[in-house]
């Protein structure tokens, strides 16, 4: 049986995962690609809150649409940013990007 | 409901839309007249609501924004501050920017977001408010498309930024799964009475670090100085000053209005980031060269000070708070200003490449003289009258330490406020060349320079206007 807690466990590990490859990641696709994975985590979340918790709202719901409004959104400026940066420079690589100081 | 509350929102959106549509009619030479239009059009907003008395409502859009004392206090700072990034940019945007209705109707978009965000009191409104602040800043900082420096350092920004908002996301799911609501008034009743449990605490935690992200609070300011180098500098004045401003004044609202019952638990870790925060940022400070970096390491200092008022927590310290943010705003476009005013007419940002400037332009020294010498605190400037007021309302909430420690810090800020003075005004410069500036930024920065003097003798308007946003919550 399928409850709440197990769904938590599941986003948890999502997020550590996006974490993780934020952490570890250099090229700059990747390092969206694991944020994305953050995102998913934060909607099984509000969606399962939504679900099994029936003292809870429509809210949870409501909110998940608007975060995969916003991350499709997100992703697609980051991405003209990436591209125009690639034209630019020939790399996404984000440790080759130093002309700023540090 | 009365819609005519949301009124100054409503005109900037119809304002900056208008930008955007006429820019692709209108050919290339009258593109000059887009800062004009929409200064005009700010100062008419600003102008009417004022006239209009500030009217405020106590329950609105289903508790989604609230219009009270609070959001207007800002909602003016916000206009304001808009109209000073504005006349900043005119002839910067001239020379250095290609798509100039683009970056205008962004600024404004800029300004209606801060001032939502003034007025959000429900998370997810508050995290759209943030978002449509974010999204128009990442453009806004790599909108010179051909400059590496700004590719780069948008691209760290969004990078960085989407980060934050993922974490602040899951952090809100947390607190809306365990208290069953998003609207800060019901997540303050849902704590007042129970004890807060390790899952709540995480969930404010991860708020806690989105909003350190985005004040650039240690240990989340990494990206803060290399975006603040990299970035158009009228885009750096927008983060320094207005999106500074806006990101305290919603971390302000939730963190009393929502998580205030609950504070025992999110304390301690406020004061140890605001301690960190400005320490690190004023000693890091002390070995830049690069002015838009100083003013970067500069601002994270500040931030430093200003999170002690929301760990503190009483009326006078948010009172305290809002005047400084005020306070500090205001010296950072007056800041910002000169150094795009000299920017414009010799192309350098280098601390060293200011000296001889009192010989060349004695206007503009004595003006980033006055608003450097507001940043540090000194007397007869508000900076000094916002720090008192702020730093003795913390001191008696019991946090004298703390209040020990940003002492200490204004004093190690003020020696390398003082290196940018002293290159002004002792080292000889090269170029001796006297700078010509045009009329309109000299009566503007004469303007904000007479502010910041002003506001520092006689400031009584000023704290009477903070005090009457934090009573909204007291």
């Amino acid at each position: 049986m399928l409850e709440l807690q197990h769904v938590l466990i599941l986003s948890a590990s999502l997020m550590a995962l996006g974490v993780y490859g934020v952490l570890a990641r250099r090229n700059a696709i990747l390092i969206l690609m694991s944020i994305e994975l953050i995102l998913t985590a934060v909607n099984l979340n509000l969606l399962a809150f939504a679900y099994f918790v029936p003292s809870n709202n429509l809210t949870g719901q409501i909110f998940a649409l608007f975060v995969i409004t916003i991350a499709a959104a997100e992703i697609g400026l980051a991405m003209a940013i990436i591209l125009r940066v690639f034209k630019n420079r020939g790399t996404s690589q984000i440790n080759e990007l130093n002309t700023l100081r540090n | 409901m009365n819609f005519l509350l949301l009124l100054p929102e409503i005109s900037v959106a119809i304002l900056a839309g208008c930008i955007i549509i006429i820019d692709l009619f209108v050919p290339e030479r009258f593109k000059r007249s887009f800062p004009y239009v929409s200064i005009t059009g700010l100062s008419l907003i600003v102008v009417f609501y004022i006239f209009s008395g500030l009217p405020s409502s106590p329950s609105f859009l289903q508790n989604v924004i609230v219009v009270d004392h609070f959001t207007s206090f800002f909602r003016i700072l916000f206009l304001l501050l808009g109209i000073g990034v504005l006349f900043a940019s005119g002839e910067f945007v001239e020379k250095h920017i290609d798509k100039k209705g683009e970056y205008y109707a962004l600024i404004l978009i800029a300004v209606l977001a801060t001032m939502l965000m003034a007025g959000a009191r429900e998370l997810l409104t508050a995290f759209l408010a943030i978002e449509l602040l974010s999204f128009s800043l990442y453009v806004l900082v790599s909108i010179t498309r051909t400059d590496q420096r700004s590719n780069e350092s948008g691209m760290k920004y969004i990078i960085l930024g989407v980060l934050s908002s993922a974490l602040f996301l899951f952090g809100i799911s947390y607190v809306y799964g365990l208290l069953g609501t998003t609207i800060f008034d019901d997540i303050a009743q849902a704590t007042i009475n129970a004890p807060v449990n390790l899952g709540l605490l995480f969930g404010i935690t991860l708020i806690i670090v989105g909003f350190g992200f985005k004040v650039a609070a240690v240990p989340f300011h990494m990206w803060a100085p290399d975006v603040y180098e990299g970035a158009p500098l009228p885009t750096t004045a927008l983060l320094a000053a207005l999106a500074k401003a806006a990101v305290f004044a919603l971390f302000i609202r939730v963190f009393v209005t929502a998580f205030g019952p609950s504070i025992s638990s999110w304390q301690t870790i406020i004061l140890i980031i605001a301690g960190l925060t400005m320490t690190l940022g004023n000693l890091v400070a002390l070995t830049q060269s690069n002015i838009k970096r100083l003013m970067a390491y500069s601002s994270i200092g500040q931030s430093g000070y200003m999170l002690m008022g929301i760990a503190a927590f009483s009326h006078l310290t948010i009172s305290g708070l809002i005047f400084h943010i005020s306070g500090y705003a205001l010296s950072t476009i007056a800041a910002f200003f000169t150094i795009i005013v000299y920017h414009n007419q010799t192309g350098h940002e280098e601390i060293t490449d200011y000296a001889g400037l009192a010989k060349r332009s004695p206007f503009l020294a004595i003006s980033l003289m006055a608003s450097l010498f507001s940043l540090a605190g000194l007397p007869f400037f508000v900076g000094f009258a916002t720090k008192f007021y702020f730093f003795t309302a913390v001191a008696a909430e019991g946090f004298l330490w703390l209040v020990s420690l940003a002492i200490l810090n204004s004093v190690i800020s003020l020696y390398y406020y003082l290196q940018i003075v002293r290159q002004m005004y002792i080292e000889p410069g090269t170029e001796t060349a006297p700078l010509m500036i045009g009329p309109t930024p000299r009566i503007v920065l004469g303007f904000l320079a007479i502010a910041i003097t002003v506001l520092g003798i006689y400031p009584r308007f000023l704290v009477a206007g903070a005090e009457l946003a934090a009573r909204t919550f007291f």
